[in-house]
């Protein structure tokens, strides 16, 4: 119940701060959009290459990387917020006031999930209102987006367990660098059959792919790999709730 | 189980690379009291305070606050006390109250009280005015005040304030002071003071422990640990300096002469008591006088026979205060 409590506060005050601030909400929400921009549009004669079988056509294909991506990427934010927190000292007295001190991790999990609840909401209209084909089901769009709510709670736990550990702004580019690699080292741009030399190698190794392949199968109504894509996606989620929870315990113990 | 509010038992706290920051430390507060911790920078008073809010473990010995062990019972811990740290982490995004209703959130008061609370200490700490202004626009003074009244939001039995009056001006640290004398005496708050400021232990504590170098030097009432390091001094000014050798040579029969600046001064071997005397014999010898002082004993005079040098931080202003101790004014 105290766990609970905790978890609120804290993201009530994260989310108050992150909508009650341009600096802070207006990239959030901008960032995705000018990919999903620049990728569909840009890049939508892709969809003629031979050997492009994404029937939902290329906006669609380029939606569901740009909403992982965002996925991903609010997860990574708040981890900048969390080190934010550490070296200002608002931390310590977050340490200070939580009797149940795992409450604070799952706070900004939560706050995560809800910043980025809003960044979907608003690319998902705006990818509507551009003519995005979507031929899946109801249950395939909550397949589609449960998957990426997994992706956002790994991206946080990964985040926040370095932001403990280094305690300090400067580890930004530490929480970033491998959520970039891993999202640009799926298939982004074309399907994983269309990718050739170590880049496919990669790919194909790449636990990112199995979720980005399931979620553009979603979307499209013909779900691909599904187990496979929870399984890593969930894999990926409990390996960072461990990675965050011993991070929250250096920290602890860092004073 | 010990009666206690506050009790350590040879803790100890070591960096890496680090010397001892607190060195085998035994204490024990009982409940309602205000304990002066005393010393000065980077004598051991921050880290002791983090190790018995559970900020930082010990790397040895042990510790209960409210009946709780700081190691393996830290949750209890924490719901059981308010601290004010040294430096007042606030966020600059977040409005007074917002502070407080955050505080309260955290420490899983009801919802329903949750407000009411918040506008009672905000009243308390004489906040109201600023209550909905971000603290990014407070003042040193107003933040500290902010930081005490989220201390306590829970109505904690044991309240910890690291250096609370740091760098406030006289108005802010005595109406501070005033609080926390309220607190222990009404709500029977037990309270752990750090401090370098000598006056803000004299006026305050109950108790006093003063650490140096990480070891506990001295521990009592502030009395007590005076008494220990001698008598008062009266120190007196003859109005015509020609009258000086006959002024030392009278007061020698009240004590020990020791060093003056101004004029004479002797250690009074009956203490307090001799003063009467001294004046009664300076107007039967016909010696006029243009200033007559009685000091006192100050705990910087304790700090300095204990540890061999005094107080740092205790600069003139903070000192002046201790001497403001003068029983006579000037005759």
């Amino acid at each position: 119940m105290r766990s609970f409590s905790v978890a609120r506060a804290v993201a009530w005050r994260t989310l108050h701060n992150v909508f009650t601030n341009p600096s802070l909400f207006v990239p959030s929400l901008v960032f995705p959009l000018f990919f999903f921009t620049a990728f569909a549009g840009g890049l939508s004669r892709v969809q003629d290459v031979p050997g492009f079988d994404y029937k939902e056509g290329y906006t669609a294909f380029q939606f569901v990387f740009v909403l992982l991506q965002s996925a991903a990427f609010g997860g990574v934010f708040t981890g900048f917020g969390i080190a934010r927190d550490f070296e200002s000292g608002f931390a310590r007295r977050l340490l200070l006031a939580a009797p149940n001190r795992s409450g604070i991790l799952l706070g900004y999990a939560i706050a995560a999930l809800g910043r980025w609840l809003v960044t979907a909401t608003f690319l998902t209209g705006i990818a509507l209102a551009v003519g995005m084909n979507v031929g899946g089901s109801g249950a395939d769009i909550v397949g589609l987006y449960t998957l990426a709510v997994i992706v956002n709670a790994a991206a946080v736990l990964w985040a926040a367990g370095v932001a403990m550990r280094l305690r300090t702004m400067q580890a930004g580019p530490v929480m970033q660098l491998p959520v970039f690699v891993v999202l640009f080292f799926a298939p982004v741009y074309v399907p994983l059959s269309l990718l050739q030399g170590w880049i496919h190698a990669v790919a194909v190794v790449n636990p990112l792919t199995r979720v980005l392949e399931a979620a553009r199968g979603f979307l499209a109504g013909t779900p691909t790999e599904v187990g496979a894509a929870f399984g890593a996606a969930l894999l990926l989620a409990i390996a960072f709730s461990l990675w965050a929870f011993r991070g929250l315990r250096k920290a602890e113990a860092a004073g | 189980m010990s009666d206690y509010a506050i009790e350590a038992t040879q803790l100890v706290r070591e960096f890496k690379n680090g010397p001892r920051a607190v060195d085998g430390i035994d204490l024990g507060v009982s409940p309602g009291e205000i304990y002066g911790f005393l010393g000065p920078n980077g004598a051991g008073k921050s880290t002791t305070v983090h190790m018995l809010t559970t900020l930082l473990p010990p790397t040895s010995g042990t510790a209960r606050v409210a009946g709780y062990d700081v190691v393996s019972e830290g949750s209890h811990v924490r719901a059981a006390i308010g601290a004010a740290l040294q430096e007042a982490a606030l966020d600059p995004l977040l409005t007074g109250r917002e502070h407080l209703r955050l505080q309260a959130s955290l420490q899983a008061l009801p919802r329903g009280e949750r407000n009411q609370r918040a506008d009672e200490l905000i009243a308390r700490v004489g906040l109201s005015h600023a209550a909905d202004r971000k603290v990014r626009g407070y003042s040193g003074g107003m933040k500290r005040r902010l930081d005490l009244a989220m201390a306590l939001v829970h109505s904690p039995s044991v309240l910890f304030l690291d250096e609370p009056t740091t760098g406030l001006d006289i108005q802010s640290r005595t109406a501070l002071w005033d609080e926390v004398a309220r607190l222990a005496r009404e709500d029977e708050v037990t309270v752990f003071l750090t401090t370098q400021y000598l006056e803000e232990a004299d006026v305050l504590a109950d108790r006093v422990g003063i650490i140096d170098h990480g070891h506990i030097v001295a521990e009592g009432t502030t009395d007590e640990l005076k008494a220990q390091v001698g008598r008062p001094t009266v120190e007196a000014v003859p109005a015509d300096p020609e009258e000086a050798a006959r002024l030392a040579e009278l007061l020698a029969r009240f004590g020990d002469p020791c060093g003056s600046t101004k004029g004479v001064a002797v250690r009074l071997e009956t203490g307090d008591t001799g003063l009467a005397d001294v004046v009664r014999a300076l107007d039967d010898a016909g010696i006029e006088v243009a200033n007559l002082w009685l000091h006192q004993p100050t705990l910087d005079d304790v700090f300095l026979a204990k540890t061999g040098r005094s107080l740092e931080g205790s600069d003139d202003d903070e000192a002046e205060p201790a001497r403001g101790e003068l029983a006579a004014e000037p005759v």
